[in-house]
Formats: structure tokens, C-alpha cells, sequence
């Protein structure tokens, strides 16, 4: 969808959904809101709808900026002591990487 | 000439082109595949994982060939190719020079030529203490004897099939390949007078990246969890394991499992299995071939005087698959007589005479070993063990052979018997060549071959003349045969006045050896199995290895050769054709409850003329009990497990310097990069460059 043929309005409901959205564990509807909305909270020249889309796109920017640091701590202490915790990390793994501990 | 014919030029040069590249690939120019090599591979028990493995995509080193202790030093510390790909002799192949190799990071992998007999002083990659943990001595049965207090048995062993390489090791046989990696490693990395050799450099890439690790609780558990829940699961690990072969001498009926009323039975037990340092090559010639070949000629002696005057007592031959790794087979037999799984159980078991290491007597010498605990501890027992010694002694007083006690605090050697004894006091005897320690110098490795057990044959000979050839080895094992069966009979109550009659063969023990030392594929062999089955001879020595099972019905050939052999001993041929030999129901006189029914080829001088052979052999899963009840850590149970592998693979090659290499590489990016400027600034100007052109074709329409 091109966002330049859309009505303003439509514009902060799409953001909006997109913002709820994410918060069913889905840090990616998050990180398209920011792309996708970037230009139009932050660049465009100012229209009604623009504030509110300023705080969404900045909401999801920050919900997503926590989700990375979760999942980026979670998978480097999972890779580095998988091999330690033995059964737990077997139970927790989805794919088993073949010949490593 | 038209469009027509420039498109044949076109079809016939591509079709050459793929022809030119199929045949002389860049591949086949750079490479050299090495075909005739022996991986060692990993292997796990409840606790460990031993053996070697490569990366994931190989390991690669410059070959280094170790011939001094200067060339240690080169390779382990001031060498500047590092990592290296050791290229050795078999004399270096011991645990000093292995373990150094071990703790260094400049190793990438080994390449073992070995030679086909072994160092004088020997050579044992086996502990000195085999199947220390799953025998019967423990802190709770005899624990001054646990642990091989009493007596070492392979005082050679050095340990390292038990060692766990982070590189891979691989064996060459001394022949032409071998030649050629020599004189590439002389061509182009020795140095002149002993300065750093030049690139390019002949290098060595080994493949033997294994799927399993730390330890068959952790492999296991794998398994299941893949079995479970993933899409596409992927195995790591199986269970080493294969089939017990066995067989009543008077038939028992199979239906009924369990406890069997008015029957009592001596077991008559020999090992089927060993191994070595590397996968899949085990010719174990002393260690496993001798005792079951005794045993085998044994129970064509007893057959035709047990029909004639049928001792009061059952004999069961029991030949026991993967007794190397923790005593599988007799474990599992056990096991199955406990829970009532099995034809009989432990109460039925009169007596044990166990066929050990029997082929490398010293003078006349056998030895007889029993259990001082069950002995001491249990009168009835010992009364009983007293009885088999006499009788054995008496026997043997009739043959040339002299049969003697060690000092009796000492325990028994590595046996199945112990498996008995860890479930009953049962009265029991291992015969065996030695009196402590073993005679063996090569026990569970590669040089335990036919040369080392003397059966070798006039030069001249062809193969058929070799296989009828009586070996003196032959003739040793034949009277050890003889002892055996007419032991048995009495054990079994036969009368005294039949056992002039038990003789064994030496022309069938000779056959047998060769049969099981030299080449499997051989008339005699072929008159006593099926035609049919294809894959079962084979022209070069048997390996004795249990392995995994490659399908869930795959049986290791040496089984089912056995199988067929003890069928053709102890059974009787019958009028069936080849249909009804399948399934005799309903025959006269014929029972599928009671016989197991083969098909062989039979011989008429040279022509074939097949009959069935009824006989009671059967075999039963030699898997470890371990495996049946989850128990992957198990301490009583055989644990072990071989890991799987997608790929074993050796070449050689030659590399160039990295600076070489990495010249080349920036060279091809500095050409990709001008190629792709060319392009662009090619296409920006394209209106200007190719303008004249498009007009001229304008005006030739």
C-alpha cells in the first residue's frame, strides 16, 4: 500500500492497529509501524492526524527497543550455557544442532 | 546454412563442454580421494563419549610425516604450518606420543598406516581392565577382587580406543594409496636440507564430523525428543547391539517361556564379538574367532553320539554377540531368563563351561578359572565346580593337553559367565590359554589376525588348497574342541564309555578358520548357507564388530554364518523342498515350535544340491537391556551407543600460501568491483554509445 494515495485518517487508524497490534507478542507489527510510519510522524508537514501518530510510532519504537534487549540477552545466555544445563536446554531447543554439546 | 545449422554448432559444442567437465572436473584435478581408510569414530557410553571427530566441514592440515622425535618437536611446537595432519607409522601410534597430540591445538587430524602384524612388545588400545564395571566383582560381590585387584588381565592395554580426540584419526592400509600420499609429502614438503619447505604444500583433508555427544543419556534423550516433537527428526545416536545365536542340543519347546520343569541344562558359552581402535575392523583372530570356532567344532563332535546315547542333561550352545562393550548379549540373555522371556531360566542353568581365549597355548597348558566367592561362599557350588574340574581333567588326561587351576583366590577373567553369576551362584568353569594375564599381546586390536594366530598357508597354494590346507593352529584348537565336547558330555551325565566316540575334526576346525580368518566366500562355507543370500560371504576376512543395526532386520553377516554352521552341526537334513522349509506346518514329524528351519546349498562335489536342515537354532536380540528400560545411565547394563554421521571422507590436495590465496581472492574482488563500474558507467552512457548503432539497424529495416 502506498501511503501517499491514503487519507489522512485512515492513516492513524492503520497506525493504530498496527500499534495495539504488537502487543500480542509481536514486536514485528512494532518495527513496521516505525519504518512504515517514520516519514509521516516525523518528516511530513504538520496535519491533525500527525501528533497522534507521533506517539504511536514513538510507543512502538520503545516497545520494540525492549524487545530486542530482552531476546538479545535471553538468546546469549541461552547459546552460551546451553551446553551446561544438558537436559533443560535439549527440552527448550526446537532444532538440536548435530555434534555440539 | 542458416539459423538451423548454427544451432546445431551450438547443441554439439555445449554437449561437449559438459562432456569435458564431467570427465576431468576442477574437482577431480585438485583432489585426490583416498578410498581405502578406516575411520575411528565416536563412540558413548552412560557417562562418556570417546573416540574422534572432525569439524563439520573437515579438518584440514598440512601433512606432516612423523619419523623422529625432531618431527614431534616440529610438529608440536616450532613447525610454521600449523595445524598439522600427522602422517605416522604404526610404532608411533602409542599413548605417550596420542595424548601429547591430544592436549595440543596445533593437531589436525591423524593418518595411522598399519602395517599387517604388530610391534613385538604389543599393542592393546583396551584398558587393562575390560568390562571393569559390568562384571560380577563389586564392593557388594568379592570386593578385594573389583576393579581387577586381583589380577590385570590385558596388562598392555593402553587406554586409547577410550580417549576422546577433538581431531580425527584415520587408518591406511600399506599399499599404493599409501604410496602416493609418501611421495607427495616427499615431493613437496620436505625442505632442502632440512630449511621450511616451500608452498605448495601437500595437504590431507579428513571428514568425520560426528552427530552425538557427551554421553548415550544425552544422545538418548536426544533421540526422543526429535522422535517427538520435530518435523523432520533426526537420529544421533543407536545402540550397539546385534543377535545371540543359540541352540539346545535336545529340542525345547518355544512357545512356553519361563521356568521348564525336568529340565536342566549346561551352558556351553563362547563370545561372538571384538573390536579395535577403529570402526568397523576387528578380525579378533585369538580374541573372538578361536573360542567360537572351538565351540562350533565341539558341537559337530557331540552331535552323533548325543543322538545315539542321549546324555541325561540338555546342553545349550550359546554364542554371545557384543560381549566387548559390557557384556550385551550374555546380559541381555540373563535378563530375558529372569523375567521369564526366554526358553528357560537361571534355575534350568545346571552349569557354565565358557570358552575364552583359547589360541595361543603355551606348550599344552589350559586353564581352568572359577569364581572363588560362590565357590567359598556356597558349599553345593563348590562341590558342583569341583565335579566339571574333574571331570575336565580326566578328559583331558585321554588328549595331549594339560589342563591346570590358577591360584584359586584368583577371580575369573573377563567372561559371560559373570553375567550368571551376577544373577545366581550357578557352578561354572572359563577355559582359557592363559593363567593370569592374557597371552594375547593384541588384544581388541588390529594386528589380533590370522598371521598372529599362525593360520597361514604354504605360498602356493590356491585358495581352494588353503581352505582344506590343516593348519597346525587347526590342529591345536581341534583337540581343545575335543576336551570341550566330551566335557560337555559328561558334564551333561553322558556315559564314560562313549567318549572315544566325540572327536572333533581338524579338516572342519581348518575350514573354519579360514572360513573366519582369511575369506568367508569359500566352498565349504557356501555348502552350508543359502544360496539366496547374496550379501552373506564375503571374499576377505569377516570383521567381528558388533556395529548398529543399519534397518531394524539387519544381522551382522558372522551371526547368521554362525547360525548356519551350528544348524548344518547339530541338526539333521529333511526331505523338504524349499517352499515347505519356510513353513514345515502341517509336515509329519515337523514343528516350528520346536526347530527352526534352514535352507542351504548343499555340495555334490561341486554342484550344488540344496535341502532343508532342521535344527534348534535360534537367534534372540543381543541389545542391552538398557535400552529396554530407558535407563541410559545405567550401571548395570551395557550403555553403549555409536554416533551417527553423514560423511567419511579422505583426500589430499595442495595448498597454496595464504598470501597467495588471499591475493587471489582480492584480485577476483578487484574485478568483480571494475566489472560492475564498467557496467554502470556502460549503462549511465549508454544513449551516447550505442546511439550509431540503433540507427544503422533502423535503416537495414
Amino acid at each position: 500500500m502506498n501511503l501517499e494515495r491514503v487519507p489522512n485518517e485512515e492513516k492513524l487508524s492503520l497506525c493504530r492497529k498496527y500499534y495495539l497490534g504488537g502487543f500480542a507478542f509481536l514486536p514485528f507489527l512494532w518495527l513496521v509501524n516505525v519504518v512504515w510510519f517514520f516519514k509521516e510522524a516525523f518528516v511530513k508537514p504538520a496535519y491533525d492526524e500527525q501528533p497522534q501518530i507521533k506517539t504511536y510510532v514513538k510507543r512502538s519504537a520503545l516497545g520494540l527497543l525492549f524487545w530486542i534487549a530482552v531476546l538479545t540477552t535471553w538468546i546469549t545466555i541461552f547459546q552460551h550455557l546451553r551446553g551446561q544445563w544438558g537436559e533443560v536446554s535439549d527440552y527448550l531447543s526446537f532444532t538440536i544442532p548435530l555434534g555440539v554439546e | 546454412m542458416g539459423p538451423g545449422f548454427a544451432k546445431w554448432i551450438i547443441t554439439v559444442a555445449f554437449c561437449w563442454l559438459i562432456q569435458i567437465a564431467s570427465g576431468n572436473s576442477v574437482e577431480q584435478k585438485i583432489y585426490v580421494e583416498l578410498n581405502n581408510t578406516v575411520p575411528c569414530v565416536r563412540l558413548l557410553n552412560a557417562t562418556h563419549q570417546m573416540g574422534c571427530q572432525s569439524s563439520i566441514s573437515g579438518n584440514t592440515g598440512v601433512l606432516h610425516m612423523l619419523e623422529t622425535d625432531s618431527d614431534l618437536d616440529i610438529i608440536l611446537r616450532t613447525g610454521p604450518h600449523a595445524p598439522y595432519m600427522v602422517l605416522m607409522d604404526a610404532g608411533f601410534f602409542n599413548s605417550s606420543i596420542m595424548l601429547r597430540m591430544k592436549n595440543s591445538t596445533r593437531i589436525a587430524g591423524v593418518a595411522v598406516v598399519i602395517p599387517n602384524s604388530g610391534p613385538l612388545e604389543g599393542f592393546s588400545p583396551h584398558n587393562t581392565c575390560p568390562n571393569q564395571h559390568t562384571g560380577v566383582y563389586s564392593d557388594s560381590y568379592g570386593p578385594r577382587l573389583a576393579d581387577c585387584n586381583g589380577t590385570i588381565w590385558n596388562r598392555l592395554g593402553n587406554g586409547l580406543s577410550f580417549e576422546d580426540f577433538k581431531f580425527p584419526i584415520f587408518s591406511l592400509k600399506d599399499d599404493n594409496q599409501t604410496g602416493v600420499i609418501r611421495k607427495c609429502v616427499s615431493d613437496h614438503n620436505m625442505g632442502v636440507n632440512g630449511s621450511t619447505p616451500a608452498f605448495p604444500l601437500c595437504a590431507m583433508q579428513l571428514f568425520s564430523h560426528m552427530h552425538a555427544v557427551t554421553s548415550t543419556a544425552t544422545c538418548m534423550r536426544r533421540n526422543d525428543i526429535q522422535n517427538n516433537y520435530s518435523l523432520n527428526p533426526e537420529t544421533v545416536c543407536d545402540p550397539l547391539g546385534d543377535y545371540n545365536v543359540w541352540a539346545p542340543l535336545r529340542p525345547i519347546n518355544s512357545t512356553e517361556k519361563g521356568h521348564k520343569a525336568n529340565e536342566s541344562v549346561v551352558v556351553a558359552a563362547t563370545r561372538l564379538d571384538g573390536r579395535t581402535f577403529f570402526w568397523d575392523i576387528a578380525t579378533g583372530a585369538e580374541g573372538t574367532v578361536a573360542g567360537f570356532v572351538t565351540l562350533l567344532a565341539a558341537s559337530q563332535a557331540l552331535k552323533l553320539t548325543a543322538r545315539q546315547a542321549p546324555p541325561p542333561r540338555n546342553i545349550l550352545f550359546a554364542f554371545f554377540q557384543g560381549e566387548a562393550f559390557d557384556y550385551i548379549g550374555s546380559s541381555r540373555m540373563v535378563y530375558d531368563m529372569e523375567n521369564n522371556n526366554f526358553l528357560i531360566d537361571l534355575e534350568n542353568v545346571h552349569s557354565v563351561l565358557e570358552i575364552g581365549q583359547v589360541g595361543l597355548r603355551r606348550g599344552s597348558e589350559l586353564w581352568l578359572h572359577t569364581d572363588p566367592v560362590s565357590r567359598r561362599n556356597d558349599t553345593s557350588v563348590n562341590t558342583e565346580v569341583e565335579k566339571l574340574l574333574k571331570n575336565m581333567t580326566s578328559v583331558a588326561a585321554a588328549l595331549s593337553l594339560s589342563l591346570a587351576e590358577p591360584n584359586a583366590t584368583q577371580p575369573l577373567p573377563p567372561s559371560s559367565f559373570q553375567r550368571f553369576l551376577r544373577s545366581r551362584q550357578i557352578p561354572g568353569v572359563v577355559l582359557a590359554d592363559h593363567q593370569s594375564a592374557f597371552n594375547n599381546r593384541y588384544y581388541e586390536s588390529v594386528y589380533d589376525n590370522a598371521a598372529y594366530l599362525n593360520v597361514t598357508y604354504p605360498s602356493d597354494l590356491t585358495p581352494e588348497e588353503q581352505l582344506v590346507f590343516v593348519t597346525d593352529t587347526a590342529k591345536a584348537l581341534a583337540e581343545v574342541a575335543t576336551l570341550v565336547a566330551r566335557s560337555l558330555y559328561l558334564q551333561a551325565g553322558g556315559e564314560d564309555s562313549q567318549l572315544d566316540n566325540i572327536t572333533a575334526d581338524p579338516n572342519i576346525v581348518t575350514q573354519l578358520l579360514y572360513g573366519f580368518l582369511i575369506q568367508s566366500n569359500n566352498s565349504y562355507f557356501r555348502s552350508l548357507t543359502n544360496p539366496e543370500d547374496k550379501s552373506l560371504l564375503e571374499s576377505q576376512a569377516p570383521q567381528y564388530y558388533v556395529g548398529v543395526p543399519i534397518t531394524a532386520n539387519t544381522i551382522k553377516r558372522s551371526t547368521r554364518m554362525v547360525q548356519y554352521l551350528l544348524a548344518n552341526y547339530i541338526g539333521n537334513p529333511t526331505s523338504l523342498n524349499q517352499s515347505k522349509c519356510q513353513d514345515p506346518s502341517g509336515m509329519p514329524g515337523e514343528s516350528k515350535e520346536l526347530y527352526s528351519y534352514l535352507w542351504v546349498r548343499g555340495a555334490n562335489g561341486s554342484e550344488p544340491s540344496p535341502f532343508c536342515v532342521r535344527s534348534t537354532v535360534r537367534r534372540t536380540h543381543a541389545i542391552s537391556p538398557a535400552f529396554e528400560l530407558k535407563q541410559y545411565d545405567s550401571q548395570t547394563y551395557s550403555t553403549w551407543t555409536e554416533s551417527r554421521w553423514k560423511l567419511i571422507r579422505a583426500r589430499i590436495f595442495l595448498v597454496a600460501s595464504h598470501e597467495l590465496e588471499m591475493l587471489t581472492l582480492g584480485v577476483g574482488l578487484a574485478v568483480l568491483l571494475l566489472s560492475l563500474f564498467v557496467t554502470y558507467f556502460v549503462s549511465t552512457k549508454a544513449d551516447l554509445i550505442f546511439a550509431p548503432a540503433q540507427e544503422s539497424t533502423g535503416t537495414a529495416y
